[in-house]
């Protein structure tokens, strides 16, 4: 357990000192953008952006993806087996996930609260009274990202470019093919049924109520779905 | 009795059979060459043994243990190898901690010592350093590393005369204060040919030779003379290859060696490590 102990603080100690980085670079370019807006406008009542949490959401997308490519050369050079690089990766994945949405929960909230023109992704659809809901839906949203991209980037990995392109084109027109079953083949009580479950799950109860740990439930069975994927995946992935 | 112990190991590559039932063990102990020509499938089994890649069938195993994801492996083998797969982004000494808390068996003063010898920037980042560099970082880091089986792949690649030289004198000195099982896949078989006890040789996935270098230097030799007489000598002989110059012929044999004819102008000396390799892997084996 030592090891795996190890391999969990190199993952986080390498990947942490980044974020401080990343939230300096994301608010001065806001803060560079509002003060532009605000002298060419000649005011700043609309100046300013809203959801910046859609910046985190890309930032761990791609260390999901990275969490592969860097870190898997890296620590099988280092004599690990996958099952571990695996652990440590999602152990990465959680506590980045943790940090990053706590911090995005508390700056949304407090942003909204000094400019209440400004909406958080979670705001905007949930309210501002349950920041622990908050955090935990941001938390699961960001961990099902990067489990995702870490399942993407296995799979690229495994079944190589060209390859893995034609699969990138038949998913798109699935989901075409979806989109069109609902719009024109599927009764329209039933396509409302199906709507009803999507909103169900997303905490937006039949009943007018909104249930707010449904979505971060969902989020994570999703990411827990992802992580199976990529573990599945892991298990055969030889270096390059 | 402890080794790492290669049990039918075939790796196949589409169409391509990069290694075809290989079968052979690196005993405790020894130093070996492990020698081959390019695509011969030096690195692939390298890479089975050190789990970074998977055999079709076969298995490896350490001191009994399957090397195939098992951390109870850990401690018994280090791979150094040509790819670069360390984090580029960290400084040679951040490199060496993590290390340290990796193996269990990592001496990390010594890594900083060898570091000195080897003139290596500690505080440079690994993306800054030099190919020759690079590999020094590599084998500073194996030489460090006290486990009882480590593999170098290519270890001087990119280091200049000196710093090979000084790799050379590092690895027996620390082989003679710490036995252990040291494996070179190397190209400059002249250079490792008075360092190696054990050669393996390996062409096109399959294994020529596994012997002691002083035997099978013993048994190869060549002869040269006129091309006829050269060829009645070695009529029934295992001859490996030969060279013709006009009349006059170089041959190649593996085996007792028997005497001349009588006033044969014929004349037999010994073959070294190099030139045996090239006749090996040119036919293709004995």
């Amino acid at each position: 357990m030592t090891k795996l102990k190890s391999m969990i603080q190199y993952e986080c100690m390498t990947s942490a000192r980044y974020i401080p980085i990343f939230y300096a670079i994301e608010y001065a370019v806001v803060i560079l953008v509002t003060v532009m807006i605000g002298i060419f406008s000649g005011s700043f009542e609309n100046g300013g952006t809203s959801a910046l949490e859609i910046n985190s959401l890309i930032y761990v997308s791609v260390l999901g993806a990275l969490g592969f490519h860097e870190d898997f050369k890296m620590l099988i050079q280092n004599g690990f087996t996958r099952t571990y690089i695996f652990a440590a990766a999602v152990s990465l994945f959680c506590f980045m996930c943790g940090i990053m949405s706590f911090v995005d929960a508390v700056i949304g909230n407090l942003l909204h609260r000094l400019l209440p023109r400004y909406d958080s992704l979670y705001g905007a659809a949930y309210g501002y009274d349950h920041f622990l809901a908050n955090w935990l839906w941001l938390f699961t949203l960001y961990l099902l990202m990067c489990c995702l991209l870490y399942l993407i980037a296995l799979v690229i990995h495994r079944i190589g470019k060209h390859l893995s392109l034609y699969v990138g084109i038949v998913l798109g027109g699935i989901i075409v093919l979806i989109a069109a079953f609902f719009r024109y083949v599927l009764p329209r009580e039933a396509a409302g049924k199906v709507l009803e479950f999507l909103m169900n799950v997303m905490g937006f109860m039949s009943d007018g109520t909104v249930n707010h740990l449904l979505p971060a439930l969902t989020f994570l069975v999703l990411a827990c779905v992802f992580g199976a994927g990529a573990y599945a995946a892991i298990r055969g992935t030889e270096l390059p | 009795m402890n080794a790492i112990r290669i049990h039918d190991v075939t790796k196949k590559y589409g169409n391509v059979t990069a290694l075809d039932h290989v079968s052979l063990s690196f005993e405790y102990g020894k130093i070996y060459g492990f020698l081959g020509r390019n695509g011969a499938g030096k690195s692939t089994l390298i890479n089975i043994i050190a789990n970074r890649i998977f055999a079709d069938s076969g298995e490896v195993l350490i001191d009994g243990i399957p090397a195939k994801e098992n951390m109870r492996a850990h401690e018994k083998i280090f791979c150094m190898s040509e790819a670069d797969l360390y984090d580029t982004s960290l400084k040679v000494k951040e490199h060496f901690k993590w290390i340290g808390r990796f193996y269990d068996s990592f001496d990390i003063e010594k890594a900083f010592r060898i570091a000195e010898k080897f003139e290596l920037d500690t505080n440079r980042r690994f993306k800054a350093l030099s190919k020759g560099y690079q590999s020094i970082f590599k084998l500073t880091a194996a030489l460090a590393l006290e486990v009882p089986y480590v593999i170098f792949d290519e270890p001087v690649l990119g280091l200049d005369a000196n710093h090979r030289e000084l790799f050379y004198e590092l690895l027996l000195k620390d082989y003679e204060q710490n036995e252990r099982t040291i494996v070179i896949a190397t190209h400059l078989i002249e250079e490792v040919a008075n360092l190696i006890e054990e050669v393996v040789l390996i062409d096109r996935g399959k294994v020529l030779v596994q012997e002691n270098v002083g035997t099978l230097l013993e048994s190869g030799y060549s002869v040269t003379g006129l091309a006829e007489e050269v060829d009645a000598y070695c009529n029934g002989k295992n001859v490996i290859g030969s060279d013709e110059a006009g009349s006059l012929k170089a041959a190649y044999v593996l085996g007792d060696r028997t005497p001349l004819p009588k006033n044969s102008h014929l004349q037999i000396s010994a073959m070294n490590l190099q030139k045996l390799f090239v006749k090996l892997t040119e036919k293709g084996g004995r």
